[in-house]
């Protein structure tokens, strides 16, 4: 049961600003947002107009494609926005905290008392059931489906990502007791996959539970890469993901009847003052935290996510729904004089024809490097490094790329959008985030995660 | 930064609706030459590895420059050894860089000229592929090549060879080699032969000068070891290059210097370096073994040392859009490179250099290569799927 999977290709990017391990329970925050944009091929209807008063777990509109995903208020008090983009889409649905938290009723009891079908009744009743994701495609999970199996990755092992055992202190056997609800929704298995002596594996799990150590670099924590590690996905096949903060909220949910959808965050990156962690609840406003840790909207790249497949936020938008870490890195808006032959002592890149490559070999080799020399790291900002070019490296890509799938292939055939090609080469096995290191390191600059997603979104709506 | 702003300031010229919008690829090029553009991410990853193509373009060119000097450098050497002049190392150097500039200068004019006029018919940012390629293309040829031969042999490379295929990165095969085809091919005389080998035009093609390679196809000796003790050179002076050959291949130790390079940044490929090296010994190995005549029994290490085969192996086998592009298939892809260059040594009575043509060979079966690597992917993917629907 407890088998130790090492993945061997990737890399650690080591970027400066990890976040200490201090928490601040974070009240300040006012207004919490929904926002249809986080979640794949949602189509919102509107349930709510601003002026409404909601509690935690009210609903606030559901997808018209799929309507048990039914998207609710994350805490108590009045809608505030309805925030609209172009073509009037709804970008977001903001709510004003009332400051009591308070919840609508739901039925609690341990995973024995109740039906699979119950569970997702509940589920889909509090709002919950928009974390669950399915794979391929990403989307919200279908409640038809039986999936063959459930995988969730307790570790992130993206730069500066929230280590989950300190963010779900406390709240360790809400986890637990949510292991134990989700294993019943499970097909087959459910696959925990974790670090050598995280905390989050040392519950008491049922039957069907199977407990994954996973060693090595980055994308090891990518529950993409621990699914093509364990029980990869076969056409025609579906499995379920969810995040340790969601599974500990389902738990809650269950034990105490509350739908409180908890998130603790880690704030980190080289322009926070103070890189540390946030307690506070799904969708929360990032203004008064970037107050806090001193950001500079001019020069700072805010990102809900990690810097390698995280979304873009505005300093005063909101975090992102499966998100756990805000990274601020320096905007990148400047001319580098001679770029391609200066020296780069303080540039980082996977191929050594900088010098830092051979300088700071400490930043390469530690895994975790926590305990490294502050020097070792790298401020890394948004410049491109470079312009658009045609794919003319070959084999540097499967130096990053666990999977058993050529990835510059697979690539190539998304580009001309051969479904069957693509469908052959293993595009269900993947998300764009499993090719964000490609993207990193392309010396052609070429944007892979854009690329995949829109083939995988090309073959949904074929399917559909 | 006084650059910036006067770049600043003339670029609105060269924009759409400027004065010269037909200029637009070649102020970019220049541009992004002097300054790594300002552009940052908007979505995926939010930060990019500092290396892009100008820079990995570079790294190949600096891993070529201890081939070139050297070459520039023995070019004075085997005039000195033939005329029976003294001359100083630098004098060799210069005599040789004399010779050498016009070569160069022709190659990067010419293609260049051709890659800025695609980039600007295509709207695209001029690729940095050709800095490597005319770089090459003089090092590969006999230091006697006429210029005007030199400039038709570059065109036909560059356009028919890359940019009809749609430009760095598309091409299959390498145009370098193609370049070096279509000269050997159309132009034999001024190609091969022991006259071409050493700069002394002005004693009107008198003095010769063969190639060890050309030593070994037309030796008469009747065993190997005969061949070696009735060569010009030792196999210590292969190794370091001093004898006549194309600028840029006969020193191995040169050479050497250069894959470190390319190997260290990890921009080529060991696994094709490797089995090209494998692939060349275990033909030698087979010919030393069959032994049928002299240059079978010729030490299969010789081979490395001789003519192309170093050269190739590290600076044109591993070109990474021409080559095999899955890890699987670049093995095989070298091993049998290194295995034909041999053969074709060997047993071809025409050409004594074959790693050219085994090269420009392989370049057309690469993406056959793949296409089975890949295949076997698929195949196991398929298995899986059946194995699971069995379950």
């Amino acid at each position: 049961m407890f088998e130790t999977i090492k993945i061997k290709k990737g890399v650690d990017i080591p970027l400066a600003g990890h976040a200490k391990k201090e928490r601040t329970e974070e009240r300040a925050v006012a207004d919490f947002a929904v926002k249809p944009t986080d979640f794949i091929g949602v189509v919102p209807k509107l349930l709510v107009a601003e002026g409404d008063a909601v509690k935690a777990g009210s609903p606030l509109f559901y997808d018209k494609n799929n309507e048990s995903a039914r998207f609710t208020a994350p805490v108590s008090g009045t809608v505030k926005a309805i925030v609209r983009g172009a073509k009037r889409a709804i970008q977001a649905v903001v709510v004003a905290s009332d400051g009591k938290y308070e919840s609508l009723p739901f039925e609690k009891g341990s995973a024995e008392d109740f039906t699979r079908q119950q569970i997702i009744d509940t589920m889909v009743a509090s709002g919950l059931w928009t974390m669950v994701r399915q794979r391929p495609f990403g989307t919200i999970a279908n409640v038809a489906d039986t999936p063959k199996a459930i995988f969730v990755s307790c570790f992130d092992s993206a730069p500066l990502a929230a280590d989950y055992d300190f963010a779900l202190q406390g709240r360790e056997a809400f986890f637990t007791s949510g292991v134990a609800l989700l294993a019943k929704l499970s097909g087959g298995k459910l696959h925990l996959s974790c670090r050598k002596g995280q905390k989050l594996a040392q519950g008491k799990f049922p039957q069907n539970v199977e407990v994954h150590f996973f060693e090595g670099p980055h994308p090891a924590g990518n529950v993409g890469t621990q699914i093509a590690a364990i029980d990869p996905i076969n056409k025609g096949e579906v499995v379920w993901v969810m995040t340790p903060e969601a599974v500990s909220n389902l738990g809650r949910l269950f034990s105490t009847g509350e739908y409180r959808p908890e998130r603790c965050i880690a704030f980190a990156g080289p322009k926070a003052a103070n890189p540390r962690y946030y307690h506070t609840i799904m969708g929360a406003s990032v203004e008064s935290m970037c107050k806090e840790q001193q950001i500079d909207a001019s020069t700072t790249r805010l990102i809900s996510g990690n810097v390698l497949s995280g979304t873009k936020i505005a300093t005063d938008g909101y975090l992102g729904a499966f998100d756990s870490l805000l990274s601020a890195i320096p905007e990148g808006d400047y001319y580098d004089f001679m770029g391609w032959i200066a020296p780069g002592f303080r540039k980082f890149s996977l191929q050594r024809t900088f010098c830092s490559a051979f300088t700071a070999f400490c930043g390469h080799r530690k895994s975790d490097s926590e305990d490294c020399e502050k020097d070792s790291r790298y401020n890394m900002d948004t410049n491109f490094h470079g312009g658009p070019r045609p794919l003319v490296l070959t084999g540097n890509f499967e130096k990053v790329f666990p999977f058993k799938i050529y990835p510059l292939q697979l690539i190539k055939a998304a580009v001309i959008g051969d479904i069957d090609l693509m469908e052959n080469l293993g595009i269900y096995e993947v998300e764009p985030e499993d090719f964000a290191l490609c993207e990193f390191m392309d010396p052609s600059k070429t944007e892979i995660q854009t690329i995949i997603r829109e083939a995988l979104e090309t073959i949904r709506k074929e399917a559909m | 930064m006084k650059l910036r702003e006067w770049i600043d300031k003339i670029k609105p010229n060269f924009v759409e609706g400027g004065k010269f919008p037909w200029l637009k690829s070649t102020f970019e090029a220049f541009e992004t030459f002097a300054f790594t553009p300002k552009d940052t991410t908007t979505r995926g990853s939010h930060i990019r590895d500092a290396a892009d193509m100008k820079r990995t373009m570079i790294t190949v060119v600096i891993a070529l420059l201890p081939a070139l000097f050297f070459g520039m450098w023995n070019v004075g050497h085997q005039y000195a050894l033939t005329t029976g002049e003294v001359m100083g190392f630098w004098a060799k150097f210069w005599f040789g860089f004399i010779r050498m500039l016009p070569l160069i200068v022709v190659s990067y004019v010419v293609g260049l000229a051709i890659e800025f006029m695609f980039a600007q018919i295509r709207g695209h940012e001029v690729n940095e592929g050709y800095l490597v390629t005319g770089i090459i293309i003089p090092m590969i040829v006999p230091i006697s090549t006429p210029l005007w031969q030199l400039a038709i042999a570059v065109a036909f490379a560059v356009v028919i060879g890359k940019e009809v295929f749609g430009g760095t990165g598309m091409n299959f095969m390498n145009p370098a080699l193609i370049a070096r085809a279509f000269l050997f091919f159309s132009y034999p005389t001024h190609m091969s032969g022991d006259a071409v080998w050493i700069s002394a035009k002005h004693f009107g093609d008198a003095l010769t000068g063969a190639t060890p390679l050309g030593e070994a196809m037309t030796s008469t000796a009747a065993s190997g070891s005969e061949m070696i003790a009735s060569m010009k050179y030792s196999a210590l002076e292969m190794f370091l290059g001093t004898v006549p050959g194309s600028i840029g291949e006969t020193s191995t130790v040169a050479i050497l210097i250069g894959a470190c390079i390319l190997l260290m940044s990890g921009i080529a490929s060991w696994r094709i370096m490797l089995s090209v090296v494998l692939g060349g010994g275990c033909m030698g190995l087979l010919f030393n073994a069959i032994g049928a005549n002299a240059y079978m029994q010729l030490p299969f290490y010789y081979h490395f040392i001789m003519g192309g085969f170093a050269f190739g192996t590290v600076f044109m086998a591993t070109d990474p859009v021409t080559s095999a592009q899955t890890n699987c298939g670049k093995w095989i892809y070298g091993f049998l490179i290194g295995a034909m260059a041999v053969l074709i040594r060997v047993l071809n009575p025409a050409y004594p250099e074959g790693m050219m043509l085994a090269i420009l060979l392989m370049n057309c079966f690469a993406p056959l290569i793949d296409h089975c690597v890949v295949a076997s992917n698929i195949s196991y993917r398929k298995k899986r799927a059946q194995a699971q629907l069995k379950k």
